[in-house]
């Protein structure tokens, strides 16, 4: 596969045009997406593991109001960076909200 | 009962006989509890499908809480520790029968997709944002090609298609854990790429926010 097909592959076809933009808009949002995954990668990052290990006390901390971005900012980190790990957050946080 | 305190737990359902099973028994009605947070808008919470995979997940999640309970370090209440691992176990096999229907995309190309390429700019652009988004387009698949490896690139691809790594990882043959440091690799070989052309994700970014405009 060539570049020109691999930009293709990764960032839409011509069916995805939209009618206000310079390129489709689904190429443009994937390039922005990678650019932010990018802009908010670290050089050290927790795994899934290791922030599974961890989700239950972040998550408590969070439904008391605690500030977890600043006291267990590598989680926060890895949540924002990971759409399932993220989903699971979410879902935990609703279970201990609605059961509180 | 569900006021235990973790000490509690744990040593109820390390106890055995009546007093384990007792305590599994409550844990079960607390997970039972928790796991319509998890069905709720993934699954028709009414349907036989959702029934079967609440006694699955279940089951599975107290196996689980019993085959890892020497690793619970009290550092949150024992239930949430337990509703974390049936997120887990709920999600893992939600993605599962959501996404099993749909292919990893493939990487090989046809003509008519090649050509759909050469007409990526629209007229309603400026030649100049024309040309600046498809030249930075242009660079950073460049990056791509040249930086990571055919696996690292599928592995993105999924991903950006909205790919849960959990799916893409079983269909690479590896686990969440691997991909996602496999990821974190790629991504930061691409971030430190970028900075020795002289370019930073921001700067990318903020031409094609303007596409957005």
């Amino acid at each position: 596969m060539n570049i020109k097909q691999f930009i293709l592959r990764i960032f839409g076809s011509k069916k995805q045009k939209t009618a206000s933009v310079g390129m489709p808009a689904s190429q443009s949002k994937k390039m922005q997406k990678m650019m932010a995954m990018l802009s908010n990668t670290r050089e050290v990052e927790l795994t899934c593991d290791e922030v599974f290990a961890l989700l239950d006390q972040f998550t408590e901390l969070a439904a008391q109001g605690e500030d977890v971005r600043k006291l267990m900012p590598l989680v926060q980190q890895h949540l924002d960076m990971c759409e399932d790990c993220r989903e699971e957050y979410r879902v935990l946080e609703s279970i201990l909200n609605a059961t509180a | 009962m569900d006021k235990r305190t973790n000490e509690e737990w744990v040593a109820d359902l390390r106890a055995g006989g009546d007093r384990q099973a007792l305590a599994l028994e409550d844990l079960r009605a607390i997970i039972l509890r928790g796991l319509p947070y998890a069905i709720a808008g993934r699954l028709n919470p009414n349907s036989p499908e959702s029934e079967a995979l609440t006694e699955e997940v279940v089951q599975e999640t107290l196996m689980r809480v019993l085959q890892y309970l020497d690793t619970f370090e009290g550092r949150s209440q024992f239930t949430t520790w337990a509703h974390k691992i049936a997120v887990r176990a709920a999600l893992t096999e939600l993605r599962r029968v959501r996404w099993r229907e749909v292919p990893l995309p493939e990487m090989e190309m046809n003509d008519e997709a090649d050509t759909s390429y050469r007409e990526l700019p629209d007229e309603q652009a400026s030649p100049e944002e024309q040309l600046s988004r498809t030249e930075m387009m242009s660079r950073v698949n460049q990056i791509i090609m040249e930086e990571l490896t055919e696996k690292q690139r599928k592995a993105l691809m999924g991903i950006m298609e909205g790919f849960p790594l959990e799916e893409a990882a079983q269909r690479m043959g590896t686990n969440r854990n691997a991909l996602y440091k496999m990821l974190h690799d790629a991504r930061l070989r691409l971030k430190k790429r970028l900075e020795k052309e002289g370019l930073t994700p921001q700067e990318i970014l903020a031409v094609f926010e303007q596409a957005g405009k």
